[in-house]
């Protein structure tokens, strides 16, 4: 296997072709007790660090949004409130047992006439040219196998002017801090999986693939490479999460 | 402006203030109602020190939505110190406070006005969860009892305040009395200008001196 047909899932080297299959296996795993698990993994605080992306994304009436590996519907319920009955939000995860769990809740939450449901992979996103005022990604970019062929398929789609937002888990600032989520990203996290999901292995993926995501330079970089400008990070709780922004020029 | 707090702890604290604000509104309706005429509208504001900003959002259904980062257009921008803030939570006529206070506004004050003046006529009524927990009958008369526990301690304070301020003034002579303080400011005024003056009368004459020599 040579390293240009590899990539990482977790710690393993992985075939590329093989990756959207495993990570699609893991999620098809969690799906029914995703948002169960955020709160308990994050105490919360996922909460907090998405209301954040969405102040910092400008989203107001009547903008059309893209909410990438939307999953269970977090955002893309915010932003329907906020577009309003002129605006649009596209709902869009590569795997069907989370799009589904994300639709039924959303319709289930009353809200509907301003939203749509797509199956889509983030690296090839089935949207015509300068679609949409902005574009959000929560958790969901270490998942792509080739995360510079998504951004760039980000930046086709968004309007000129449009904004990208990238929240993802990142590497903390401080060492201490770092070693104490360390222990618990490898020793709570997978226990809490098995008592609560009976699934250790998907959240030992989890923190792997954190571990394994660029760093907030490395990212801002990235994104600047695909042609985004005005390219920059917020840490929150101390670089465990960083959100990221770009703007299509 | 340098963000004092990490963004999620900034966000956190707005979040639980939205909640509760938002939960006050709700009991208000008529209040709520009339928050809609300034639906869209950006209120920014803007604590010097310690560094903290908050936006506030009137929405479409009369509730409010608090921000720390906006960058759309804001319709009025308060700055000051959290002294300022805080002598404008506590004043008596904050319309006076904010025209007269040391807070800086920018931008259109009228709908700041008007925000202060639907806030200021808010008329929440905090019986309807108890009713709505404990039932008519009981939840009334829970009511009933803060309701008279509240005005029983709501005049216990202000005759205590007044008697503070009696024995502190009068008594025990602690602390001159409101006037005499506000006389003695004027008089202070009076002579900083008296001193002005006098130092230009002499800059000047000091002036002619030099012209003369």
């Amino acid at each position: 296997m040579s390293d240009k047909d590899t990539t990482h899932f977790g710690y393993q080297t992985v075939d590329k072709d093989d990756k959207a299959g495993m990570v699609a296996g893991v999620f098809h795993s969690v799906a029914a007790r995703y948002d169960l698990m955020n709160d308990l993994m994050s105490g919360g605080i996922h909460r907090i660090w998405k209301r954040f992306t969405i102040e910092l994304s400008g989203v107001r009436r009547g903008n059309a949004v893209l909410d990438i590996a939307g999953g269970t519907g977090d955002l893309a319920a915010r932003f329907a409130d906020l577009v309003g009955d002129q605006g649009r939000v596209v709902l869009a995860d590569i795997n069907d047992s989370m799009l589904r769990v994300g639709r039924d809740k959303l319709i289930d939450g009353g809200h509907a006439g301003n939203i749509e449901f797509v199956q889509a992979d983030a690296q090839d996103l089935p949207f015509p040219d300068d679609s949409f005022d902005c574009i959000t990604i929560a958790f969901g970019l270490r998942n792509v196998t080739d995360k510079d062929r998504a951004l760039r398929s980000m930046l086709r789609v968004l309007k000129p002017g449009g904004r990208l937002l990238v929240l993802e888990f990142s590497k903390p600032g401080n060492e201490v801090l770092s070693k104490a989520y360390d222990t618990y990203s490898f020793k709570l996290l997978p226990l809490m999986g098995k008592l609560v999901a009976n699934d250790s292995e998907s959240y030992q993926y989890l923190a792997e693939s954190i571990r394994m995501h660029p760093d907030q330079e490395t990212l801002r970089d990235m994104m600047e490479d695909a042609g985004f400008s005005r390219c920059e990070f917020h840490n929150m709780t101390g670089g465990i999460v960083a959100v990221h922004r770009g703007v299509k020029s | 402006m340098e963000r004092l707090f990490d963004p999620a702890l900034h966000s956190a604290g707005l979040a639980a203030l939205e909640a509760a604000l938002n939960r006050g509104l709700s009991l208000a309706p008529a209040g709520k109602s009339e928050l809609t005429t300034l639906s869209g509208r950006v209120f920014a504001l803007e604590c010097e020190s310690p560094p903290f900003i908050a936006y506030l959002q009137p929405q479409d259904d009369g509730s409010v939505r608090l921000m720390s980062v906006y960058e759309g257009t804001v319709a009025t921008r308060i700055r000051g110190s959290a002294g300022d803030f805080a002598e404008l939570a506590g004043s008596q006529d904050p319309a006076s406070t904010l025209i007269n206070g040391s807070l800086e506004l920018v931008g259109d004050s009228a709908p700041l006005l008007e925000l202060q003046a639907i806030l200021g006529r808010l008329d929440v009524d905090w019986e309807a969860p108890l009713v709505d927990t404990f039932g008519d009958v009981a939840g009334h008369q829970v009511a009933q009892i803060a309701r008279n526990g509240f005005s029983f301690g709501k005049r216990v304070g202000v005759s205590l305040s007044r008697q503070l301020d009696e024995f502190i003034h009068e008594e025990a002579r602690l602390s001159p009395p409101r006037l005499e303080l506000e006389d003695f400011y004027r008089d202070v005024q009076d002579l900083n200008l008296q001193v002005d003056r006098l130092d230009s009368r002499i800059k000047r004459l000091r002036k002619r001196l030099d012209q003369a020599g």
